[in-house]
């Protein structure tokens, strides 16, 4: 291309950027003649009059208001965060704050900040501040998603199909962050998943909240597994939600979440060592709960009888840990097969070594 | 009454028996690790463990359809051997069972002589006919769905679920397990200790001629693999050893 082209298509850029600014500009003016905000109780009310419209703000600056009135930060309020903001907003400013996540968050940063990832990206790289929920109110296959914003699924999958067996069958029964953060505890989370197919086994599809809400008839969810409504889930339930015809098409699917996650994203050296998990012994994996999906898009964990990984066959029936969740009773029942093929030689030797006279005049005669 | 050596057990054989004894040793050890690795710790890493056990677990699975193509549609005896017949049934396991566990001791002759036609005596072929028709396809498909959960979900789940896909692999393996010290006892149980074992590493067996119990050449039953010895008889593929 040559130079000239270059200058005529710079000064068209200018230009438009120019009559942009010049336009949004007037815009704002117009909107902020009758703006005001932090007036009367609902101190958020105001601002998303604007922001929660998805015809006068777009992008990030659209804040659906289910899903920031159900966050933390909602409770304090945007000005907590967007300090700088005035009464001239939006014609001002538009990212009005001095505060960073650190300010509150100081602990995580410092965990964070020792990670590979804190040269890639900042907090708002994985979450939005304004629809951000806790860590046992995400499913792990949407803590997964997060990393899969940036991290496709396919080349996860062959990166770790290099060294590790049953590659998408691991991807699918573990949160990323149970190996690739400092998370020190674990336990087995078990939500409700589609009996379907095509999905491949890395990528489990949950049931949508609408649907369960289908098939209980308008009742709470979660009497669709806890049949006495004690808000508790005994090994019972769990067997008789598997055996129930009803329950065909969908099914349990485990998957192993750190009980506290951390943002200290690194791949430690242990985690290449398959008996971290699989020679973790029953003690770790005797906890474990039921999460449901809620309206609002989040989810809600309802306790398990202990040993529901340890039960044989219907607790959670497409849930095996290899090494570590095999039942006691079964281990016995193979022993005592062991041991019964070993009765004949044991016991017929024995006479045999009696009876070697005799056998021996036998042959003779 | 002379002895006389015979081509017992023809080359095909041999690697079939003695590759299946590897793998499936290779099978208890690299299994016994991966449900127990506190404990068992032989083969090195877990990831060697399942690697050996899926590598075993392939060739025994390969090896077993072999063996099911050659009788069923090679041989084409497959029912003859290894299905009891009524007389198996009604009489003859329990004069077999008379032998092992009481004439036996008292130096009483094998009431079963094998020979081509009727190679097991009547308890081997009920336990044969358990072993490679029930236990050995049902390890082998536990163990292809167990390698293959994510591609074959569904048919998992139709079944009931990884855990009793696991249970049933698990209860299946502890009882050919059970069988090994069985039939390596039972293997010892000739004239003489090695006297069973010997013909399946070296292919002849020195056998007693009983009057016409051992076919001789003239009998047409010579084995495609068998040599051109003379002087030598031949047995088409006769496994004396087991059961």
């Amino acid at each position: 291309m040559k130079r000239r082209d270059i200058s005529f298509l710079t000064m068209q850029s200018i230009i438009a950027i120019l009559l942009f600014v010049f336009c949004s500009t007037g815009t704002d003016r117009a909107q902020a003649a009758d703006y005001s905000f932090g007036d009367g109780t609902g101190k958020n009310d105001a601002c998303l009059e604007c922001h929660k419209n998805q015809t006068k703000v777009s992008g990030l600056n659209y804040i659906d208001p289910k899903k920031f009135g159900h966050t933390t930060h909602a409770k304090f309020g945007c000005t907590t965060c967007h300090d700088t903001i005035t009464s001239t907003h939006p014609g001002t400013k538009s990212a009005a704050n001095t505060t960073s996540c650190g300010d509150c968050h100081s602990e995580i940063i410092t965990q964070y900040s020792t990670s590979v990832h804190a040269k890639n990206t900042a907090c708002s790289g994985c979450h939005n501040p304004h629809r951000v929920n806790t860590a046992s109110e995400i499913a792990a296959t949407d803590m997964n998603k997060q990393c899969a914003a940036c991290h496709q699924n396919i080349k996860i999958v062959a990166s770790h199909a290099k060294w590790l067996p049953q590659t998408e069958l691991h991807l699918g029964a573990i949160a990323c962050v149970s190996c690739h953060s400092k998370a020190e505890n674990y336990v087995i989370t078990i939500y409700i998943a589609k009996r379907d197919g095509a999905d491949s086994e890395s990528k489990p599809e949950l049931i949508a909240y609408e649907d369960l809400q289908k098939k209980v008839g308008g009742d709470d969810i979660q009497y669709l597994i806890d049949a006495n409504r004690d808000n508790y889930i005994s090994l019972d339930e769990l067997r008789n939600f598997n055996r129930d015809p009803d329950n065909k098409s969908i099914y349990l699917k485990a998957i192993m979440t750190p009980v506290k996650p951390t943002h200290s994203f690194q791949t430690f050296d242990n985690r290449w060592d398959c008996t971290f998990c699989h020679a973790s012994g029953p003690k770790i994996m005797q906890t474990s709960f039921v999460s449901f999906p809620n309206q609002n898009g989040t989810f809600r964990k309802v306790a398990v009888e202990k040993g529901a990984t340890m039960d044989a066959l219907r607790a959670i029936p497409n849930f095996y840990l290899m090494g570590s969740t095999r039942n006691g009773t079964l281990n016995g029942i193979g022993l005592l097969i062991i041991v019964g093929g070993m009765v004949m030689p044991v016991g017929h030797g024995f006479l045999r070594f009696l009876s070697r006279k005799n056998r021996n005049k036998g042959e003779q005669s | 009454m002379s002895a006389k050596m015979v081509y017992l057990q023809p080359i095909p054989v041999r690697i079939w028996h003695w590759l299946n004894a590897l793998g499936i040793i290779t099978l208890c050890v690299s299994g016994a690790q991966i449900r127990f690795p506190e404990y068992v710790s032989v083969l090195g890493s877990y990831r060697t463990a399942i690697t050996l056990h899926n590598t075993a677990g392939i060739v025994v699975a390969l090896s077993f359809s072999i063996w099911f193509f050659y009788y069923k549609i090679v041989a084409n005896n497959l029912t003859e051997i290894y299905i009891p017949k009524g007389s198996d049934l009604t009489t003859g396991l329990f004069r077999q069972a008379i032998f092992y566990f009481f004439a036996y001791f008292f130096g009483a002759p094998n009431p079963h002589h094998a020979t081509p036609e009727n190679k097991f005596n009547p308890l081997q072929k009920s336990a044969y006919l358990a072993i490679m028709f029930v236990l050995m396809p049902m390890v082998s498909l536990t163990g292809i769905l167990l390698m293959n959960v994510g591609p074959m979900r569904e048919i998992v789940l139709m079944i009931g679920g990884l855990k009793i896909l696991v249970v049933m692999h698990f209860l299946v393996a502890c009882s050919l397990t059970a069988f090994i010290f069985t039939h390596v006892y039972l293997a010892t149980l000739g004239e003489k200790p090695m006297s069973y074992i010997t013909p399946m590493w070296t292919g002849w067996e020195k056998v007693e001629d009983h009057h016409g119990a051992v076919p001789t050449h003239n009998d047409s039953v010579e084995h495609s693999f068998s040599p051109k010895v003379p002087g030598c008889v031949s047995l088409k593929q006769t496994e004396r050893i087991s059961v």
